[in-house]
């Protein structure tokens, strides 16, 4: 059997998985109807076989797939092992950059949401301009401007700029992820502190609570359980988008994989890379997921 | 002696005059019971003796201290020191509770005691275990607000405002949110209260109640007291047209 008629075959299997699950999804759906809300469905034989059904036709595509990683892996070990261990050094600069902007960013667009709330007109003018421009260009415009702008607007040479370990490209990126994601998170972080009633203030302030503590201890941690899955958004998409680092020659990860899949002459570099990011992802989303049960205690 | 005394109160919202010169004083241990048809003018009278709103001119006391006071039309509040010394002096219960849904029932009510009036957590805790026995809630200090009925949720925010041993207690409609079974247990707190000779200003709808429990009731209606008399004269007997016609509806 030569590769075509493999491929062919694989691709009939998951037309076929992808039709059958489908058909038992719809199934059970108008199924539903029938029910009382909340009730337990029973599912019939016949949602089962097409279930069934869908499993039995995924197995082909996941054969192949295994049989194209060993493949991958035998072949060549050696440069297999490398490129993972590249790809893995690159990402430590990735996460770098994911970490310390969370670290500054997050801080930051609480400070941005108070001053576009502020009541001093120049102060919220000024803050509302500033979540304007940074969502309104893009990203890699910003990355660069960070890292160019001293020299280009001031004459101020960045090249020897080093703080403990890290050169003046990772602190750029750093720098204009962050100002770039408080902006973002300024914006969430208004929503949830807006979606607060009147009446928690009123009842703090008749209390005796200061404006501080009414904020930090009554406010802020209600604000936090609301703008959660929304923070979770951009923390995952924040994920993906250090890979525009690359704009700046920081060797973060997916730099390394564009080096090492044209050294190889390969797309496997990018699929690994491509792993890297999901399984990252899946550990924030857990984490989030974990976060978003412990705060469940009320509602 | 005066616990409340509110002279000339007038307040408008942009050019909509609600208060147009309120005078009402509350000694100590009376129940004054404020009622009148919607938008007359009762919970903002409410809410400006409570600091929530402030007015456009007239004089606000509390407690002996003076929250704010006018001359030639120019209104004065007090500087912050004495606003918080005021503010120690009165709770407010609301309509719709304003519970703090991510603290226990018991923080609910321990929170300002610990952190405002700087009690210890032992003396705030037992403060907190005398009031919940009272409201019959002993049992919920340790659930959130969110797992406890309206009626549950209302006696908590009464234990709150009742927390730092206020002088006064304003209540505004404390049982419109509330179905009549649990509307009951709520006013029994209340007559509860007022039998132990708390002074209190009631807004409410509730007239049988208001007629019971208060010493004196306030009719309001288009930012103004149309009348006010002993409870019981007042809703059996009243004299003025406007007052008839609104008790007719009960």
């Amino acid at each position: 059997m030569d590769n075509g008629i493999l491929s062919t075959l694989t691709g009939c299997c998951i037309l076929m998985a992808v039709v059958s699950l489908i058909v038992s999804e719809v199934w059970m759906n108008s199924l539903k109807k029938h029910y009382p809300e909340g009730a337990k469905i029973k599912k019939p034989a016949s949602v089962l076989i097409f279930q069934i059904a869908a499993a039995f036709f995924a197995i082909p595509l996941l054969i192949e797939i295994v049989i194209k990683l060993i493949s991958l892996v035998t072949s060549d070990q050696e440069k297999f092992i490398s490129t993972i261990k590249l790809l893995g050094q690159g990402f430590g600069f990735s996460f770098g950059i994911f970490f310390f902007t969370i670290i500054f960013s997050l801080p930051l667009g609480l400070i941005v949401a108070a001053g576009k709330m502020s009541k001093i007109k120049t102060i919220s003018a000024f803050f509302t301009v500033y979540v304007s421009v940074l969502r309104g260009t893009p990203l890699m415009l910003q990355l660069l401007l960070v890292y160019f702008g001293p020299y280009y607007l001031f004459g101020v040479t960045t090249g020897n700029i080093e703080i403990g370990p890290f050169n003046y490209r990772f602190i750029a990126s750093i720098i204009g992820f962050s100002l770039n994601y408080a902006a973002y998170f300024a914006e969430i972080f208004r929503g949830g502190i807006q979606s607060m009633s009147k009446g928690q203030y009123e009842a703090a302030q008749v209390l005796g609570f200061s404006k501080m503590q009414t904020y930090f201890k009554i406010i802020l941690p209600q604000v936090v359980k609301r703008v959660l899955p929304s923070v979770g958004n951009e923390v995952i998409t924040l994920v993906k988008d250090t890979s525009l680092a690359q704009v700046l020659a920081v060797t973060e990860m997916f730099t390394q994989a564009s080096a090492l899949a044209s050294a190889q002459v390969s797309v496997m570099p990018f699929i690994v890379a491509g792993l890297f990011y999901y399984l990252m992802n899946v550990i924030i989303e857990t984490l989030l997921g974990l976060l978003e049960k412990k705060m469940n205690y009320y509602s | 002696m005066n616990i409340l005394e509110m002279h000339d109160i007038r307040k408008s919202f942009n050019d909509l005059a609600v208060l147009k010169g309120i005078n009402l004083t509350v000694s100590q241990g009376e129940v004054v019971a404020v009622i009148g048809p919607s938008g007359g003018g009762k919970s903002t009278l409410l809410r400006c003796a409570t600091t929530l709103e402030r007015i456009d001119s007239g004089k606000i006391v509390i407690g002996g201290d003076v929250l704010c006071d006018s001359d030639n039309g120019k209104i004065h509040y007090c500087d912050k020191k004495m606003l918080a010394e005021i503010r120690s002096k009165f709770g407010l219960v609301f309509q719709n509770f304003n519970l703090f849904p991510h603290f226990s029932v018991r923080r609910n009510v321990t929170e300002a005691l610990i952190h405002v009036h700087n009690k210890t957590k032992a003396e705030a805790d037992k403060i907190c275990d005398g009031l919940l026995a009272k409201m019959d809630l002993t049992a919920k200090a340790d659930e959130y607000p969110c797992n406890l009925s309206g009626g549950q949720q209302q006696r908590v925010s009464i234990a709150r405002a009742l927390a730092t041993n206020p002088e006064i207690i304003f209540f505004d409609e404390p049982t419109s949110a509330l179905d009549p079974e649990l509307t009951k247990g709520v006013l029994k707190v209340i007559r509860d209260l007022a039998a132990e000779k708390m002074t209190m200003v009631i807004v409410t709808h509730e007239m049988s109640f208001a007629r019971d429990v208060a010493d004196r009731i306030v009719f309001m209606d288009g930012g103004v007291i149309v009348e006010e008399g002993p409870a019981y004269e007042l809703v059996t007997n009243p004299k003025e047209e406007r007052t008839k016609k609104f008790l007719a509806g009960y």
